[in-house]
């Protein structure tokens, strides 16, 4: 029984790298998705080429290799180093940054030019048409397809441990040295029920939006 | 009351407007027909602001509301001003579909009256919000039940038939009482069952003296309900006048061909 509460601790400490990694990343790539977003539509080529093409590579990369690249070439290149946690929030923030951005781009282009016309033909403004017409359809669109990659940001917040932040799995290899194999797959339980409350979030937000038809 | 004048609008090489003119008196019913890419949507929209024109000036009631010789008149401030004079239904309704019915209705006419009560302190008659909304509510119940859809207040528009939906944007265009009604092709997107409602509640705005413009592609009922009739073809005004004149008697042997294939049809 101590054992156990001694496993269930010391995972529960690494746990709480991979929510940290999760909120930051969060509260940090949506904004940037969304200026990223903009950037991709934007009318002016050479932003617009800009922005589609290091989208186009963030998403063609592993996130694994992008790890690396932060942690390891600032320090062999110019003699800097981040530390752990930072290089890891860097490669995380811009490669979900990334996906968010296609995601808001999708739910944007998806809206038919016929809704921001009838709002024209209304008189109202620019803004008000995006604040009170566009927004919520977006949002609409969107939130599935931003649950789905949310639940995947959970799971992939152990892959810093290649860059050796002490998140869950990392710590669980502790006891797999000294040759207990069971906590590794308690880490499981852990994103399992992460995840669980996650998804009824989402079910919940999805049911709420799901008043109007189209 | 509306005078169009010498409006030219190209896309690229595409030169589709070649010169538009005419003009409509308060109250007058125009109806303009035309095969399909003539030119009548793209004209609508000229008039709607959604489009540019090359070259053209349109005025309302005496005041220049577009004209191309003046840079000012393009800009989005301007734009914003003068648009009012005219609503415009689309073939397709575009209702906001997060709206209920009453909302859909009263979303533009509530951002305006808070932006005059801002700008001037009044708005009609009104001079609080509280005020304002209430007469926007009104305005929009009486013009829900003239196209027949009190009780679709609260209704979604997914939840309506097509039918049910151009009346909602009939009524949503005329509670910015524009001066000049424009509508494109109202019925073309609804079934054939439900193009009879929706031409139903067009007539009765003839008789409240709204002045409109009706693209359409029901002859019978142009001939119904127009003062006038332009048939537009490649561009330009290939005939204009009543409908006795357009319909019955046309001169020119283009109108008379658009006809014949209509008038295949049983129409
Ligand atoms: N936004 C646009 N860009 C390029 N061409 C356009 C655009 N809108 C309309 N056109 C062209 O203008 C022509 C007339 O179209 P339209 O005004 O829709 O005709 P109608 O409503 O009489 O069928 C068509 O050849 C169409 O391809
Ligand atoms: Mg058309």
């Amino acid at each position: 029984m101590d054992q156990f509460w001694n496993v269930t601790l010391t995972l529960l400490e690494g746990f709480t790298q991979n929510c940290t990694i999760f909120l930051l990343t969060l509260v940090m790539a949506i904004p940037l998705g969304i200026l990223l977003s903009f950037g991709s539509m934007s009318k002016f080529f050479p932003l617009k080429g800009f922005v589609r093409a290091i989208v186009w590579a963030i998403r063609g990369t592993p996130l694994l290799l992008q790890l690396f690249v932060v942690f390891y070439i600032p320090s062999l290149v110019w003699d800097i180093s981040f530390n752990r946690m930072t290089a890891a929030m860097i490669a995380f923030v811009i490669n979900y940054a990334a996906y968010f951005s296609e995601i808001f781009r999708g739910g944007m282009e998806g809206i038919s030019k016929g809704q921001y016309e009838a709002g024209q033909v209304l008189g109202m403004k620019k803004s008000q048409i995006f604040f009170r017409i566009i927004l919520m359809q977006v949002i609409k669109r969107i939130v599935t397809p931003i649950s789905n990659e949310i639940i995947t940001l959970i799971k992939d917040t152990s892959l810093a441990r290649v860059i050796m932040v002490p998140e869950m799995l990392k710590v669980s290899e502790r006891f797999t040295v000294q040759g207990l194999i069971w906590p590794l797959f308690y880490t499981g339980v852990f994103f399992l029920l992460f995840n669980g409350v996650l998804t009824l979030l989402f079910s919940f937000m999805e049911k709420k939006l799901n008043y109007y038809k189209g | 009351m509306l005078k169009v004048e010498h409006i030219r609008k190209s896309f690229g090489k595409n030169v589709v407007l070649r010169d538009i003119s005419f003009s409509l008196k308060k109250g007058e019913v125009l109806s303009i027909i035309g095969s399909s890419g003539s030119g009548k949507t793209t004209l609508l929209r000229c008039l709607n602001f959604l489009e540019t024109p090359q070259h053209g000036k349109v005025s309302v009631g005496g005041e220049t509301v577009f004209d191309s010789e003046d840079e000012s008149s393009r800009k989005e401030s301007e734009i914003r001003k003068h648009r009012l004079h005219f609503g415009l239904v689309f073939q397709n309704f575009n209702l906001f579909p997060q709206y209920t019915v009453i909302d859909n209705i009263i979303l533009a006419p509530t951002l305006m009256a808070k932006e005059q009560l801002r700008q001037h302190g009044f708005c009609k008659g009104a001079d609080n919000m509280k005020q304002a909304q209430r007469m926007i509510r009104e305005t929009a119940e009486t013009l829900l039940q003239k196209v027949g859809l009190s009780e679709k207040s609260d209704a979604y528009p997914g939840s309506l038939s097509g039918g049910q939906q151009q009346r909602v944007a009939i009524a949503r265009a005329l509670a910015m009482e524009p001066d000049i009604l424009c509508f494109d092709e109202p019925t073309s997107a609804l079934d054939p069952e439900l193009t009879g409602e929706v031409l139903q509640v067009i007539r009765g705005l003839k008789n409240t003296e709204t002045t409109m413009i009706v693209v359409t592609h029901e002859i019978g009922f142009a001939r119904d309900v127009a003062d006038r009739i332009i048939f537009m073809d490649d561009g330009l005004i290939e005939e204009e006048g009543t409908p006795q004149q357009v319909i019955d008697n046309p001169h020119s042997a283009r109108t008379r061909e658009f006809l014949a294939r209509f008038k295949q049809f049983g129409d």
